[in-house]
């Protein structure tokens, strides 16, 4: 009766051990320190799970340095995956499973990154004059802030309501519903009204945005860290102008304003399984030991301590494990200003400020534009962890 | 007794393989070998989907409009060969789009369906027309007939546009209504002497680890 028990768990064991050797192994690459190149090595030779994860990251570093066709291709293709439904994705009904990890799901992001890759893509979409596609994605960005439990918060980016309307305005429709609804969401004050003669649209960010982690027992609760920036506010100089860029939004307050998931109760689920079954291991073994003890009920022992074991191992193997993945590069702040300057080159200036109004000197971004004659828009995008000097 | 409770141990060992078995069945790598190249029709519904605008939505947009406007008596009972112009489609939905497919799609609907019924005018060629004949006004390049004669047409219709969208999100999943309307308005009148839409609605629910 031993030997069939030792078996058993010999063959548990290895039945476990085949478990995490059948996993995809981790190609092995250098990083080199470029955001971009590294990102790009990721994406082709990384797990396919992290694929849009990496797309997302690396399509912001390539914006910052103004590559933006880059960007484009890496969001184009991230956002064909985020905007495919996965219902009836294996990996993902897996991912449910109590004993695949949450990570092994492909990555889309939570609401906040989803409607974050939306808004960089619009952005792109505008630069290339297209602002009905721009406008398209602005609005999709919107719609996946909605995926929220607490509807107080869906959708309540102002940026995107008020270039929304801002692009109607443009394209001579009526953008007042949507400036409307930026403004009943704004809580800075009054918003700039439409100018559809603006012809220079500046896209500015700052500060850190938040990060993921997990806590909870056995990590099953998904939490977002989130550090105040020192960067709180920009002001922008070209030509004789001086715009002062206040936050529209605030990533720390998207990401934080979300609620539960569908996934929280999965993984609160797994986490109750994987106690119990630890505690039922437990007793199993401690029961069976003493059992054991005496000789007539000895082989009955011996049973109760196998299903102890047993109850362990399943234990140790339940993964509630939030997945942490995070888009960590993302702002903390979106700001937005539009100008009117005739065609031709200038020079702009974004000033970083902190909380007190003094300049943060080391983060001072100077560009170059050359502004397209009418009708078409120029549009800039400067991050406070922009590294392009090349003209806008 | 004994045989009782062993029996049982066994049951319980047995069932706890299973499902330790079970789930390490799931692990692994989803198509390790990839999915083979699957052709399909433009307006067959592929195994990626989503909720948005999507090839097989093209098809039977561009197919059913190509159809009703040649049905439309301007255009039927025309004297001369109408010469239509193409302009921008507008975008007012969530999804992207390339926003020049849908005419392109409809253009070559008519163009096979209804060969010399209508003409389209090539002015997104414009740049390349008008370097053409000035070359030919100036005589650097040789000309089949008087160069000084204006022979680019000018339209009698222009074909254009709009799609527009409803979503909707719910904890039941989502929903996305994009109405397709397109017109031909009349380059001297502004009339619009015809207008038809489609309409399509989608829906779907994404898995519980993404909500």
């Amino acid at each position: 009766m031993k030997f069939r028990h030792l078996f058993l768990l010999s063959s548990l064991g290895l039945a476990l051990s085949g478990c995490v050797s059948s996993r995809p192994a981790k190609s092995a690459w250098t990083p080199t320190g470029d955001a971009v190149t590294d990102g790009k090595t990721a994406i082709a030779g990384g797990p396919a799970r992290d694929k849009v994860w990496w797309q997302y990251r690396t399509a912001l570093a390539a914006m910052r340095r103004g590559e933006t066709t880059e960007a484009k291709s890496l969001l184009d293709d991230a956002l064909l995956t985020v905007g495919s439904i996965s219902s009836g994705d294996k990996e993902a009904r897996k991912s449910r499973g109590y004993f695949q990890e949450e990570s092994r799901k492909a990555f889309r992001g939570e609401p906040y990154e989803r409607a974050m890759a939306n808004y960089y893509r619009g952005i792109l979409y505008w630069m290339d004059g297209e602002p009905d596609n721009a406008r398209a994605c602005f609005r999709n960005a919107q719609f996946q802030d909605g995926d929220v439990e607490n509807k107080q918060y869906a959708g309540d980016f102002v940026l995107l309501d008020y270039l929304d309307g801002l692009v109607t305005t443009k394209l001579a429709g009526d953008g007042s519903d949507a400036l409307k609804r930026a403004q009943s969401t704004f809580k800075g004050g009054a918003l700039q009204p439409y100018d559809s003669k603006a012809n220079v649209l500046f896209f500015v960010e700052f500060g850190k945005g938040p990060t993921k982690y997990a806590t909870g027992g056995d990590g099953e609760e998904l939490r977002f860290r989130t550090v105040p920036s020192a960067v709180h506010s920009a002001r922008l100089m070209v030509g004789e102008q001086i715009i002062l860029l206040a936050p529209y939004d605030d990533l720390n307050f998207q990401a934080t304003t979300r609620g539960g998931r569908v996934m929280d109760h999965v993984l609160a689920n797994k986490a109750v399984f994987k106690s119990a079954t630890d505690a039922v291991g437990t007793a199993a073994l401690v029961s069976g030991i003493v059992v054991a003890q005496n000789r007539n009920t000895r082989e009955v022992g011996l049973g109760l301590v196998a299903a102890g074991l047993l109850g362990k191992i399943i234990s140790s193997a339940t993964t509630p494990a939030a997945d942490t993945r995070c888009w960590e590069t993302l702002p903390q702040y979106l700001s937005f200003a539009a100008a009117v300057l005739p065609a031709g080159q200038h020079l702009a200036t974004v000033e970083f400020l902190d909380s007190m109004g003094m300049i943060i000197p080391r983060l001072t971004k100077t560009v170059t534009l050359n502004v397209a004659p009418e009708p078409r828009d120029t549009v800039v995008f400067v991050s406070d962890h922009s590294q392009t000097s090349k003209p806008l | 007794m004994k045989t009782i409770l062993s029996n049982k141990m066994k049951l319980i060992s047995s069932s706890v393989v299973a499902a330790l078995l079970a789930g390490c069945a799931s692990t692994g790598v989803q198509n390790p070998s990839g999915v083979p190249v699957t052709e399909m029709k433009g307006d067959e519904r592929g195994f990626v989907a989503g909720t948005g605008v999507e090839s097989q939505d093209l098809v039977t947009v561009a197919d059913k409009m190509a159809r009703s406007i040649l049905k439309t008596p301007e255009i039927a009972g025309a004297q001369g060969i109408p010469r239509i112009v193409l302009q921008p489609v507008q975008n007012e939905t969530r999804f992207p789009i390339n926003k020049g497919i849908f005419l392109t799609k409809i253009r070559a609907e008519l163009n096979t369906k209804a060969a010399g019924k209508v003409r389209f005018l090539a002015r997104d060629q414009m740049a390349a027309l008008e370097r053409e004949r000035d070359l030919k006004r100036s005589g650097q390049v040789t000309s089949s007939s008087d160069p000084q004669v204006v022979e680019l047409k000018g339209a009698d219709f222009f074909l254009t546009g709009k799609l527009q969208g409803l979503s909707t999100r719910t904890s039941k999943g989502t929903s996305d209504y994009v109405l397709y309307t397109f017109q031909l308005v009349d380059a001297r009148t502004s009339d619009i002497i015809w207008e038809d839409q489609a309409e399509i609605k989608k829906q779907g629910l994404e898995d519980a680890a993404y909500r």
